[in-house]
């Protein structure tokens, strides 16, 4: 078998292992939590939220909650899928049978970590789909809420996603290369909150640009500056959570590589 | 000579600096022969496969399957070994067919049936479409020991895998090691802490105790290994008058209980003079069975 045939059956592998896992569900859950919250908002508070004259009420509708994921459910998510889908090899004894299979050890690890960012990506995807799906079914019932009458910034709003998925890449190397080492589901869990805490208390100093525990937060700053157009797809936060995501990954299969399976 | 299928020389490993878990460990199998690996809990049965397998890292030695280093030829060996090492890995929240083809996909170049065929040999295919989680320690270890065949492996290592089988199960195993030797050239390498399941199923023994061989050679060289003598339990209605009758023919009597007793004979023709004068003076003799000694040797190699 070549290499990219022992990715595929891997990948492949792992997505038949996240059926009825409760990984697989909290990544569903996560994605219906707040526009569910915003639904019931929008339909009971609408009076509230009348949009003023040549307003378009979807900036705020759909920016407002991504604001709301992003600091702290985006992260927590994180950390805890990321525990999950390991835990499923872990509890199932089944790292030494994978280490003992005649593929490299690449391909196991990659495929795992490659599938956690496909859950991910599901997730925000679903999201962005539900963000609509609840704006035009409260615009429907409260025709004062103009939904139907102004068409969403759908570039903006899934150029801000597209940074909120990539500032979270760093936390996701990191975490999966914990989850692998640790067979006990309580030590990346809590390693990664202790992280993300400390995130949120630093992440205002200037600093923090190097910690990527504060990049969920950081990937919105540009929404307090004036200027929404000048934001770009990759800002700095970007290009440096791709950089620890890629650092991580590849010291954190160079040392599962090594490690004793006991 | 034929060249061994697993060959270590000098292979040490420990867990922690304080104590070496194996030591100095040289071990050979023959091709096509059942290899049983044998020692007491804690031993290093366990640890010896995992470093066979390459899931530890040895610190010491070398290892070679198939007359090849393990490490530069790590995936071609895997190819051609199954293995099924202390409590099967098994996805509990899928079934036994789904475990089954996730394993066969990894390893690539498994037919469709023979999914189907591996279930028919462990006697699961009733229960293939079953949660594993639902499974009992049993058919846990029969699927276990399913995902080990699917690629018809040259080399099957099995780390006791009578473990929770009911006594069918035993025998089930028992008949398929011998199968898979004889039929399929099937070379076995299984571990156990038991004298009495390598005796009826191996043709080679290695007997480990405290990460050291204390014995390597095939189960015929083991038994000629003892000395002539053979120990016999006998169940009477009296044993001291039976004791006194055997002190009376030399036979060295032990009282074992409040019906058996020892006795120490050189052949087994003296059986039957024996019972003879236990009868002439009317004991009710109930039961003689000669005793395996080999058990004995065994906790004599491993007790110090
Ligand atoms: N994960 C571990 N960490 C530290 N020490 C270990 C570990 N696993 C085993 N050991 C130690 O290594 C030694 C050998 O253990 P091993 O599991 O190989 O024994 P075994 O022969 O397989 O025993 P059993 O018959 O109980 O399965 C023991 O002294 C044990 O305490
Ligand atoms: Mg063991």
């Amino acid at each position: 078998m070549n290499s990219l045939s022992y990715f595929l059956s891997s990948t492949k592998n792992e997505t038949v292992k996240l059926k009825r896992t409760f990984a697989f569900w909290l990544s569903v859950i996560g994605a219906f939590f707040i526009p569910l919250i915003y639904l019931l908002y929008y339909l009971l508070k609408y009076e509230k939220l009348i949009p003023k004259e040549g307003e378009n009420p979807w900036d705020s509708f759909m920016t407002s909650q991504i604001t709301a994921a992003s600091p702290l459910l985006i992260p927590m998510f994180i950390i805890l899928v990321t525990s999950l889908i390991v835990q499923i090899e872990h509890k199932s004894l089944s790292v030494k049978h994978l280490f003992t299979l005649p593929i490299p050890k690449w391909s196991v690890y990659f495929g795992k970590l490659f599938i956690v960012l496909g859950l991910v990506l599901f997730t925000y995807v679903l999201f962005a789909l539900l963000v609509f799906i609840v704006g035009y079914t409260v615009g429907g019932v409260h025709g004062e809420l103009q939904m139907w009458e102004h068409t969403p910034n759908v570039s903006l709003f899934v150029k801000l996603l597209f940074r909120s998925f990539i500032s979270v890449l760093g936390i996701i190397g990191l975490q999966f290369w914990l989850s692998f080492r640790f067979k006990n589901f309580i030590v990346p869990l809590g390693i990664g909150m202790v992280l993300f805490i400390t995130g949120l208390i630093v992440y205002q100093a200037k600093e923090s640009i190097y910690y990527p525990y504060a990049y969920s937060m950081l990937s919105l700053f540009p929404l307090d500056s004036k200027d929404v157009n000048a934001m770009v797809w990759f800002p700095r936060v970007a290009l440096y959570s791709i950089g620890y995501f890629l650092l991580f990954s590849v010291l954190g299969f160079l040392d599962i590589r090594r490690m004793n399976i006991k | 000579m034929i060249q061994p299928i697993i060959k270590t020389e000098n292979l040490c490993f420990s867990y922690s600096k304080s104590k070496n878990d194996i030591s100095a460990l040289d071990l050979e199998v023959p091709r096509g022969s059942v290899y049983g690996f044998l020692g007491p809990n804690g031993s290093g049965k366990t640890t010896t496969i995992r470093l066979l397998l390459g899931l530890l890292r040895k610190q010491k030695g070398s290892i070679s399957l198939f007359g090849q280093p393990f490490e530069e030829n790590r995936i071609d060996n895997l190819a051609r070994v199954g293995a099924l090492i202390e409590n099967p890995s098994l996805y509990g929240h899928l079934n036994a067919r789904e475990n089954l083809k996730i394993a066969a996909r990894y390893r690539g170049g498994v037919p469709k049936n023979r999914i189907e065929e591996v279930l028919e040999i462990v006697k699961l295919s009733y229960v293939k479409k079953k949660k594993v989680k639902a499974f009992s320690l049993g058919m846990k270890q029969r699927l276990g020991l399913a995902i080990s065949l699917l690629n018809k492996p040259e080399l099957l290592i099995l780390d006791e895998p009578a473990n929770g089988l009911d006594p069918k199960g035993i025998i089930e195993m028992r008949s398929l090691i011998r199968e898979l030797n004889e039929q399929h050239d099937t070379t076995i390498f299984i571990s156990s802490h038991l004298l009495s399941e390598i005796e009826k199923t191996c043709s080679h023994v290695g007997i480990i105790r405290e990460g050291k061989m204390l014995f390597q050679n095939t189960v015929a060289a083991l038994k000629n290994s003892q000395t002539g003598k053979l120990v016999v339990e006998i169940e009477t209605n009296d044993t001291s008058s039976a004791s006194e009758i055997a002190k009376e023919l030399q036979m060295n009597p032990d009282i074992a209980d409040e019906q058996s007793l020892n006795v120490v004979i050189n052949r087994k023709d003296e059986i039957p003079g024996l019972i003879d004068n236990l009868r002439n003076r009317q004991i009710a003799v109930y039961q003689v069975r000669i005793k395996d000694n080999l058990e004995e040797l065994f906790l004599s190699l491993t007790e110090n």
